[in-house]
Order: structure tokens, then sequence, then C-alpha cells
């Protein structure tokens, strides 16, 4: 009975339960139609509007009007598309997020907290020439994810052990800016024995207090990134759940970790560790992060440029770990099938509309800098990568200020808190680095924006910035 | 500090000094605010020299400039002597020449105006060209509003006039200069690049089958050259360049000195859509390979005016195109009549 039991939960595990299902997903993605686009982003990036905003003007496409640089929409050749999502078991909450978009006053949508997926039939014409052979028309399934951006960074975890993962957190936090906020949860930590049995309770009120660390560690005026385990940011169905009791060891690292009281805290958070990794973060990985064929990585750069240099460093590192979960490189046709990787990957700065339209060019660079390392690895793989500045819903418009008998372009716009309307130069981007003393001074201000109310109608490329380009840089081999 | 003049801060602005830009019009007006670093940019690196235009001149024009007014002078002469020697007859036969005379050149004058209006229209459009060929190369911002203004000049009143004012109100204001041409070569000229390609595409298939049963050699040649001059003039006029004599020789010289130094790999491509063409005859005949090399020849003269007829530098879909032909002529010779499919898939 427990041998039957165990067996059903091992083919369960491995995912063999539904296996024509996925053989003939394989079959569809060797044949192309079927696309899983890793819509990868810290939180904050703009992931659930990027998707909305996609999904809205990829279900109007067939009209051709609002992505003139989408060539198969451009073209005339997409016949419709299809909203299949409904049949997800968790849909992406489209018409929710477009009704926010669309409200008077409109607003973003709320931060997500769970796993929502979108799928997308696209039914389009082939290009004149061999492929039509296989028959005028075709489908090609799009298949995107949305999920908090905090959790993203747990994938890093599944490599990494327990002492590993300490070593690397005792890094992080002896420089600053985290060295300064931890000051007290350090100085609390130099009290304590791990290897000592531990009273009932002390691991959960430290991971408390760890918890709400991160969470101060996130906000104005540190804005990190790196924080890590992510569900403590956003613990979503977990909240409550003995699994996020957990927190690195930043100090007292004790000397001989094997001679631990079965009790103790070391003990006691290693197994949580090893419990986490695996009942958490591997589902997730399993489920919806192997397998992807394109990959765009959303960027807020404009919130570094906010908040300084440790906030830019913070977040560098971040996109570089977080990559490394990711498989990247070519693909031949039974790779395709059975084991499919990234093979192309686009960068994009979001938020392109709170700078002026002579700043994207700059966006772009700055972006550069900072993915140069990821970037290079990627393309160590023989992949495609490009860097493009866009913004899935405009939420600015572009000005002209006469200033000391001088034309300045500048923004006008809605702030994102108060609604109040302003006008705006938001300062230049720059091409490079910053040097320290320049990273607080007043040489820019880029000011959240609210949305522009989206029509009810159909939507115009006057909605997006280069939101088809970056579909064209994606998909469009595909038609 | 010196930092301080090297970027511009952040300002908040009042309400009232803000204009907002409408889209309708080109939406680059003024823009500069970066202009002294963008002109030092493409000083430092100039954009590659488009190959200069065959300039042979010098001796063998004066020598030619002589010759013409020889030949002028002397024609002269003989049409002054006949209209004298007529009117010396009877004073109305002398009337009739020097009526038939000064009908001629007025027709003359005429036809030269007409052709130096267009070898005027076809060099402003090669400057066109030549300025968004630089704008291609930069990411800057705004500074294709001149070139803007000289497209919607240079096409007034003629029928692409239309749809270029059409493309460029929907130009965004987000758009870079890069983006600003890309968009412009995609949607500003759809109606007239699918009517060149269609009209392309029948010259060759026609000269091509006209090649493959025509019963002399030698008339071969003659057949060509005639749809060939025929297609230029048509596809001038498609372009809104005036057609001429002149105009129509200028542009057959450009296309001939454009075909004969072709880039290595455009002749590698057309040569394997040759390639396959003529695989799909061998069962044919001898004479029908000769017509799709006729049909090929016709097609790359066609493809090679449309691109010097552009103001835009042309996207590439040369490859399809020849391909196109090609079957087309087979389907014609060996009757399968799929003709229209190859026309209507452009």
């Amino acid at each position: 009975m427990s041998i039957a039991k165990k067996l059903g939960g091992l083919i369960r595990q491995s995912g063999l339960s539904d296996w024509p299902e996925q053989l003939k997903q394989s079959l569809e993605r060797g044949l192309e139609q079927r696309v899983r686009l890793a819509i990868t982003g810290l939180s904050g990036s703009g992931k659930t509007v990027f998707i909305s905003s996609l999904a809205a003007h990829l279900l109007q496409s067939d009209q051709g009007r609002s992505l003139p640089f989408f060539s198969p929409a451009a073209e005339g050749r997409i016949i419709a598309t299809r909203d299949l999502s409904a049949t997800a078991p968790n849909p992406f909450p489209l018409q929710r997020s477009l009704a926010g978009l669309r409200a008077s006053p409109p607003h973003w949508p709320d931060s997500t907290d769970a796993l929502t997926e979108i799928r997308l039939a696209l039914r389009y014409r082939r290009k004149p020439g061999l492929g039509r052979a296989l028959g005028e028309h075709s489908t090609l399934y799009l298949d995107l994810i949305d999920y908090p951006g905090e959790w993203l960074l747990d994938l890093p975890l599944l490599t990494l052990s327990f002492e590993q993962w300490c070593r690397q957190q005792q890094a992080l936090f002896a420089s600053p800016p985290r060295a300064q906020a931890a000051a007290d949860w350090m100085a609390s930590q130099r009290q304590i024995d791990w290897l000592a049995p531990a009273p009932e309770g002390q691991r959960q009120r430290l991971a408390a207090y760890y918890r709400s660390l991160l969470q101060q560690l996130r906000e104005p005026p540190y804005n990190l990134s790196l924080l890590q385990p992510g569900r403590l940011l956003m613990p979503a169905t977990l909240t409550g759940s003995p699994l996020l009791d957990l927190f690195p060891i930043l100090q007292n690292w004790p000397q001989e970790p094997e001679k631990a009281d079965p009790g103790s805290l070391f003990t006691q958070l290693q197994r949580g560790y090893h419990d986490y990794c695996e009942q958490v973060v591997r589902p997730f990985y399993q489920n919806h992060f192997r397998h992807f064929d394109r990959q765009i990585v959303l960027v807020d750069c404009l919130k570094t440029l906010n908040s300084g240099e440790a906030c830019f460093n913070d977040m560098q590192r971040a996109l570089t770990t977080l990559l490394h979960s990711f498989h990247y490189g070519r693909n031949s046709l039974l790779r395709r099938l059975f084991r499919p990787r990234i093979d192309r990957v686009l960068f994009a700065a979001t938020k392109a509309d709170h700078v002026t339209a002579n700043q994207h060019h700059n966006l772009d660079l700055f972006l550069g800098l900072m993915v140069a390392a990821a970037q290079r690895e990627i393309r160590f793989e023989q992949v495609d990568t490009r860097c493009l500045a866009l913004s899935s819903v405009r939420a600015t418009e572009a000005a002209q200020a006469r200033l000391d008998g001088q034309h300045l372009s500048c923004l006008r716009g809605r702030r994102k808190d108060t609604g109040e309307a302003i006008a705006l130069f938001p300062g230049e981007v720059p091409v490079e680095l910053p040097r320290v003393e320049q990273w607080n001074s007043d040489r820019f201000r880029f000011v959240d924006f609210a949305p522009r109310p989206l029509p009810v109608g159909p939507l115009g490329p006057e909605h997006h910035i280069r939101l088809d380009q970056a579909l064209e840089y994606l998909l469009g081999d595909l038609f | 500090m010196a930092d301080s003049t090297q970027w511009q801060r952040p300002l908040e602005l009042p309400a009232d000094a803000v204009t907002p830009q409408t889209t309708a019009q080109p939406p680059h007006q003024p823009a500069r605010e970066l202009p002294l670093e963008q002109t030092e940019l493409t000083e430092t690196d100039p954009a590659p020299e488009p190959p200069p235009s065959p300039r042979r001149r010098g001796g063998g024009h004066r020598l030619l400039l002589l010759l013409g007014a020889l030949l002028g002078l002397a024609g002269a002469a003989e049409l002054y002597r006949l209209i004298s020697w007529s009117s010396a007859i009877h004073p109305l036969l002398g009337g009739g020449f020097t009526l038939l005379t000064s009908l001629l050149l007025l027709a003359l004058g005429l036809e030269i105006r007409r052709g130096l209006s267009g070898s005027r229209q076809l060099r402003r459009v090669q400057a066109l060209r030549r300025q968004a060929e630089t704008l291609l190369q930069q990411a800057s911002h705004g500074d294709s509003t001149p070139l803007l203004r000289q497209l919607e000049e240079r096409y007034r009143d003629t029928a692409l006039e239309q749809e270029l004012r059409r493309a460029i109100a929907q130009l965004d204001s987000s758009y870079n200069d890069r983006e600003i041409i890309h968009y412009l070569n995609r949607h500003a000229l759809e109606r007239a690049d699918r009517a060149a390609q269609r009209c392309v595409q029948r010259y060759s298939v026609e000269s091509g089958v006209l090649v493959a049963l025509s019963p002399w050699a030698s008339f071969d040649m003659l057949l060509v050259a005639w749809r060939n001059l025929r297609m230029i003039r048509e596809l001038a006029t498609l372009y809104g360049i005036a057609p001429g004599l002149l105009t129509q020789g200028k542009l057959l010289r450009q296309i001939l000195y454009n075909l004969a130094f072709a880039g290595a790999s455009e002749v590698a491509m057309d040569a394997t859509s040759a390639l396959l063409g003529s695989s799909l005859t061998a069962g044919l005949s001898a004479r029908a390979g000769q017509g799709i090399g006729a049909g090929l020849f016709t097609a790359r003269t066609g493809l090679t005016a449309i691109e010097l007829c552009r103001p835009l530098p042309a996207p590439g879909q040369r490859k399809n195109l020849l391909q196109l032909i090609a079957n087309g002529i087979v389907r014609r010779l060996t009757g399968r009549g799929g003709e229209t499919e190859a026309e209507g898939n452009v």
C-alpha cells in the first residue's frame, strides 16, 4: 500500500501522469506553434502591466493599427486572437487590470500576490513562400505567466546549500547599506549560541524580526532587490506557515556544526532551509520555470537612478544571479521537442514614458550598463540579446516648454501618489555610471506617474512605447 | 563646478509654460537641446560615403559638347536652307515647312524641359535617400524633421501625397530618427511599392515569355530592351518622377551602373534563384531557360529602378520577388496558369 502510494507520489512529482498533454505540448512546440515567453522582472518592474498591455494589443492585432512595428500585425496577416486562459487553473485577471487602467481615474494594477497564467492563440496567415506548403493558416499559442517578482529571487537558492547561502548573505550584510540597516539584527544574532537547544518560539520570533528587516530594506530609502527568501516578503498562500520561519545565520557561524543539538536553532534552520527549497521553490521552478523559449527581462532603471549606487549594484547583482536559473542556448529540432532552451533574450527598460523621448536611447545604453555581465554570459551561449527602452502603457504626454527663450522637451502627467497634474523635465539619463558624488545630487528626478486612461475601444500606437518592437524581436520570426 | 554645465537639471514647470505637442503635425519640431553633442558625434564619425556616381567626364565631355554644337549648327543651317529653298519655290510650301520646324522645336523644347525636371526630381530623391540612410545609422532624436518637410514638399500634388502625409501624421512622438525612417519605409509608400512590384513582375514575366517564344534569337535583345524601357518609364511615374526620354536615359545609365557594380552577395543571391529557375526548366527547353534569364534580368533592372526612384532606402524583399518571377515564367510556359497567384502574392 505504502509502496503504491510512494510510486504514485513519484509519478506525480515527475509529471508523468499527464504525459499525453505533455506530448502534445512538445509536438506543438517542436513545430514552433507553442511559445513560452518568460517574463522576468523583480518586483515593481512592471510585469503585470506588460502582460495586460501585451494581451490587450494582441487581442486586437487583427486590426493592425496599434502595433506598426510588429510585422505580422502590420502586414495584416493576423486573422484573430483568442484568449484561452479561462481553461487554466489560475487565469490571469486580464479584465480586472484592464478595467483598472480604463477607470477614471485610472490606476496601475495592484502588486501581484499569486501565480497566474495567460494563454493566447494567434491565428495567422503564413508568409508567401515555401511555408505556405504547410497550409495557408496556422495558429501560434503564446503562454505567459505572471507571478510576484519577489519569488523569482528564490530560484538561485536551489543550487545553494544552507551554509553557502549563509556565507553569501554574510558577505552581503557586511557592506553598506545593509550593514547599517541591520546593525541591531547582527547584534542580536551575536548573542545566540546556534548549537545549543533553542527555547520554544525563538526561531519564530527571530524570523518575524528578519521579515520586518527585509521589508524595511525593500522600501525607500534603501530600495534593495536582492532579498532572500522572497516568500517572506510575499507569502501569499503560505502566510503563517512554519516553512517561512527562516533566516540566514549572519554572526557566530558555529565552528563545529556537526555537534549541533537536534533541537538547536542551527539544525532547525538547516532543516527549514531544505524544506523551503524542496517544498516551496522547487515546485515553483519545476512547474513554471523550465522550458522557456524566449525571455524578456524587465528592469526598472529609473528606480535605481533615483535611489543611488547601492540600489544599482544590488539590482545588478540580483539580475545576474537570477538569470543563472534559466537555460540558454540554441535549439535543435530534437532539443526543441524535449528540452527547449531560451534562444532569444530581450532586456527591456520599462517606464520609458517617464523620461523624455530624446532620452530613450540613453536609457537603452544605461540598461546595457546594468545588465552587461548577464548579457555577456548569455551571449557566450550564442543567444541573441538586445536592450530596449519600452513602456507598456503610456502614462505621460510629450510637451514643449518655453524657458528663457529656449524650447525644452518635457512630460505632462499626473503624479501617482497625489493625482496632481504636473509638467516635468526629469533630467537626462546618464550613459555611463555616474560618479559617487553625482548619484545623490539633483541630477535627475524621476517621478512615478499615474497611467493615462486607456480607451475602451481600439488601442492605438500612442498607447505604448516600443511594445511592438519588443514583440517583433521576441516573436516576429515565428510567424 | 564644471560638471553642472554638462547636464540639465530636472525641473518642474508651471502648467501654463507648457504647450502640448499635437501629434497631427510632425512632432519633432524643435526638440533640440543636445545639438552640440550630436553634431560633434557625426563629425568624429562620418557616415560612409555612398559610392561616387560615374564621373569620367572632363575631356570626353568637352568633346561631346563640341560635337553636339557642330551637329546642332549643321542641323540649323540645313533647316534654314530647306526653308529658304522651299519658300523660293512657293511661299505656301515655305510656310508649311516653317510650321513643321517650329512644331518640332517646340516638342523638343518640351521634352527637354520635362527631362530636366525629371532628372532634377531624381537628384532630389537621391539626396533624400542619402539623408535617410545617414539617419538610419544614428540613434538621434529630432534630426529627421528637415527630411520629413522635404519629403512632404517633394511629393506635394502627386499620387503619393496622401499616403505619405497620413504616415507622417501617424508618427509617434517617441520614435527616434531610425524608427521614423523604418516606419515611413513600411507605411508611407505601401501602395506605390505594391504597384511597382506588380509592374516589375508583369514586365519580367512578359519579357521572359516573349524571349522564350520568339523565333529569332537576334530579336530577343530588342524585345528585352523595349520591355525594360517601358517598365522603367512606368516605375518612374509610379514614384512621382516625371517620365521623359532624358529621365529614362539617366535612370537607365544609373541602373546599368548599379547592376554592373552590384555587391557579390547580391549577385550570389540572384544566382541562386536563377539556378532554381533553371532547374525547374531543365525539363522544358533551352529557350525556356533563356526566357527565365531574360525575365530575371528584367526583374533585376526593375528592382534597381525601384531602389533608385524611392526616396527611402528599400527594404530587402529581393530574393522573394525574384523567386516568384522565375516561378511565374515557368508556370506561363508550362501552361499551368498559376500567374494570378504569382502576381497576387507580393
